[in-house]
């Protein structure tokens, strides 16, 4: 069985094997044991008391209750760029036009920006290949926005992610080839593992202040402007079908796009339902697809606990546990669980 | 003999054929008849005192071929670079970009969009027929002007500034303008340079990026191009850079040439040209030297042989008198070749 807990300091050694994994591109899961720990010592403080939500950081681990240890990670930054700055590219046009000349001309421009200041982010989601299965992905990456359901006060109403950008086998990204490098005098990999380690000083002092003009950019560059790593299409998917939109913003690094929703709207939420605890010592649970699945969170903070169960389990306004799963989500016949299917109905439909 | 005098209206034929045989297009003077036309109507004016043009006048000389009745050269002032309106040049500046953390240390150059030099007499219109260009003539082209100023120096600020042609390959494209105007206007280097010409200036004000550029961001090429002169412009530069101009920090928006400038009370020949008396004499002897009269709207300069002396009496073929409209006891100024 499959659970979603908070991270702790214990996870190191786990933690460090999924960042050697990752490999370049996830930025904020540098393979780095010093900094992993400090990751997991910034996430224990801020499940054990509610610190101020710019320095909360929260990790979640995705736990195999058969194998102990970190299967998976994922992450909500309570609130980016208050105590450091947060920049992104807003992808901008400026129009040109001389009536005397009858000509009319658009040129995106970059505009660097610190527009997501104050929001909340996800990040550091990181699956290890072997648990890629069973929407085991989805649970990792929604159980995290199942949890802000019931702690909404925490968070920004904005929410976003920064998805990775386009690059090759070799991890060379155009976007950063064609702009970055010729500020940094770094390669993309060594620019985005001193960023992922926390030195984020060096982006104020090198990075390019004005706007920059598109035409000036290579053709690769300018054609991976806002598109994802192959790699990071169905997590784009995943979080199109849970609400969020492109909105108009790229990193500054690889050009990915930055897409956002306001947390009020996010489907798992919103489609979210409170349900009373029977566990039922007769009940066989059946194999479920995705498909099928529930994602249930037992809705508390500091013990927080979410896992997948069949839609099947839900009886009226009481939702079904094993002996198991109940203790596993930690909770108790009569508590009040939150649960919400797994995938959105319409996107299984159209999918 | 060669006469530097102010253009007429009446010249428009023989500038026509001037620039048809130079062939390479002068933004400031369009191979079209209507606005060349207008040119050397506004020209005429300027010398004539039109209170329109005062303060803003746009002088246009022309260098005559007295034996063969042919115009050979145009060259010009505008008294206020832009004549009222902005004149758009790129200044370059440096931003460093410095990390002690990462150990790097990079100098950027940034091309800013710059009115800075609006208002400022600018040099123009340079053009000498092929035939001629081994001559005296181009020093008389241009030197000519700088005598002016010495003649008329309350009517010009006090620097002066001058757009050297940048670097374009045979068919007429420009790097500097492919790489960067080009994306804005959405035309190529010659038509825009055209445009540029015959129509308002307003099109720059809506065409131009109006963002700081990088010039790292250009191509290479493009980069090369910045503050180069055109090989043909190479001579019209070094020739300059004698009389005591530098280049500053400004280039041009469409080709990435060089914009000189100069203090004009430094210039070398506003400098060295010395105001002396005439006396006639039957044939020229001595140093070849360049010379006017003190007019304004009957300026008239050339070249001839002097003696050399310091006295405030110099001897003047009478040729040379005639074609200068000066006689025995006028005042003329002199200044070596």
């Amino acid at each position: 069985m499959l659970i979603i807990r908070p991270a702790v300091t214990g996870d190191l050694g786990s933690v460090v094997e999924l960042a050697k994994q990752a490999g370049v591109g996830v930025t904020s899961l540098p393979p780095i044991p010093e900094r992993l720990q400090g990751r997991l010592e910034q996430s224990e403080k801020s499940f054990r008391s509610r610190i101020k939500p710019e320095h909360a950081y929260y990790l979640f681990a995705l736990e195999d209750t058969e194998k102990p240890g970190a299967a998976g990670v994922s992450a909500i930054q309570a609130r980016v760029g208050l105590d450091e700055v947060w920049y992104n590219y807003r992808v901008s046009n400026c129009v040109h036009a001389s009536s005397e000349l009858g000509i009319h001309q658009q040129t995106s421009t970059l505009y660097l920006t610190n527009d997501m200041t104050d929001c909340s982010e996800i990040c550091t989601l990181f699956l290890s290949p072997s648990a890629r299965q069973g929407g085991n992905g989805h649970l990792l990456s929604k159980a995290r926005m199942m949890f802000m359901a019931d702690h909404l006060e925490l968070f920004s109403e904005k929410l976003f992610a920064e998805m990775r950008g386009v690059s090759d086998e070799q991890g060379v990204s155009p976007f950063w080839e064609s702009l970055g490098r010729k500020f940094f005098s770094l390669d993309f990999p060594q620019a985005d593992f001193l960023t992922g380690a926390g030195s984020k000083a060096f982006i104020a002092e090198l990075m390019p202040k004005y706007p920059i003009y598109l035409p000036f950019l290579s053709e690769e560059a300018r054609a991976s402007l806002a598109q994802v790593h192959a790699h990071t299409r169905p997590a784009l998917a995943l979080l199109s079908d849970e609400g969020f939109r492109y909105n108009g913003l790229v990193d500054i690094f690889d050009g990915g796009p930055v897409v956002e929703v306001f947390v009020s709207d996010i489907r798992c939420i919103r489609e979210s339902r409170k349900f009373y605890v029977v566990v039922s010592n007769s009940l066989k649970p059946d194999p479920f697809e995705s498909g099928e699945a529930l994602l249930v969170s037992n809705r508390r903070f500091e013990d927080y606990r979410a896992t997948l169960v069949h839609r099947n389990q839900i009886r009226d306004d009481s939702l079904l546990l094993t002996p198991g799963q109940a203790t596993g989500l930690q909770v108790m016949a009569g508590d009040v669980v939150r649960a919400t299917e797994l995938k959105a109905v319409q996107a299984e439909e159209a999918g | 003999m060669l006469s530097f005098r102010p253009a007429k209206v009446t010249d428009l034929d023989d500038i026509e054929k001037l620039l048809n045989a130079v062939g390479q297009p002068l933004s400031t003077l369009p191979a079209n008849r209507e606005a060349l036309s207008e040119k050397l109507d506004q020209a005429e004016r300027s010398f004539s005192g039109d209170e329109s043009l005062k303060g803003q006048e746009r002088y246009l000389f022309v260098l005559e071929d007295l034996g063969k009745k042919a115009i050979i050269g145009t060259s010009g002032i505008d008294v206020k670079a832009g004549n009222g309106a902005p004149f758009y040049n790129y200044r370059r500046d440096s931003l460093f970009h410095s990390s002690q953390q990462l150990g790097v240390h990079n100098e950027v150059p940034v091309l800013y969009l710059s009115h800075e030099l609006s208002g400022r007499p600018l040099l123009r219109s340079l053009c000498l027929h092929p035939d001629y260009r081994q001559s005296d003539a181009l020093s008389l082209l241009s030197r000519g002007r700088f005598l002016f100023f010495k003649l008329h120096r309350e009517r010009f600020g006090e620097s002066v500034i001058v757009e050297i042609q940048g670097q374009q390959d045979e068919q007429g494209n420009a790097p500097f303008w492919d790489s960067l105007g080009r994306h804005f206007f959405g035309l190529d280097f010659r038509t825009a340079d055209y445009y540029s010409g015959v129509k308002s200036k307003t099109f720059i004000a809506e065409m131009m990026p109006v963002h700081p550029i990088y010039e790292i961001l250009l191509t290479e090429a493009a980069q090369r191009a910045i503050g180069c002169a055109h090989p043909l412009a190479l001579y019209n530069q070094r020739f300059l850079e004698s009389e005591g101009f530098r280049a500053g920090r400004h280039i041009d928006i469409f080709d990435g040439g060089p914009t000189l400038e100069a203090r004009i009370d430094d210039i070398a020949t506003v400098r060295n040209a010395r105001e002396v008396q005439i006396k006639h004499t039957a044939t020229a002897m001595g140093q070849p030297s360049l010379v006017c009269n003190t007019g304004y709207q009957d300026y008239r300069a050339t070249t001839t042989l002097l003696a050399q002396g310091l006295g405030e009496v110099t001897r003047l073929a009478s040729d040379v008198a005639t074609l200068l409209g000066l006689e025995e006891g006028d005042s003329m100024l002199r200044v070596s070749l």
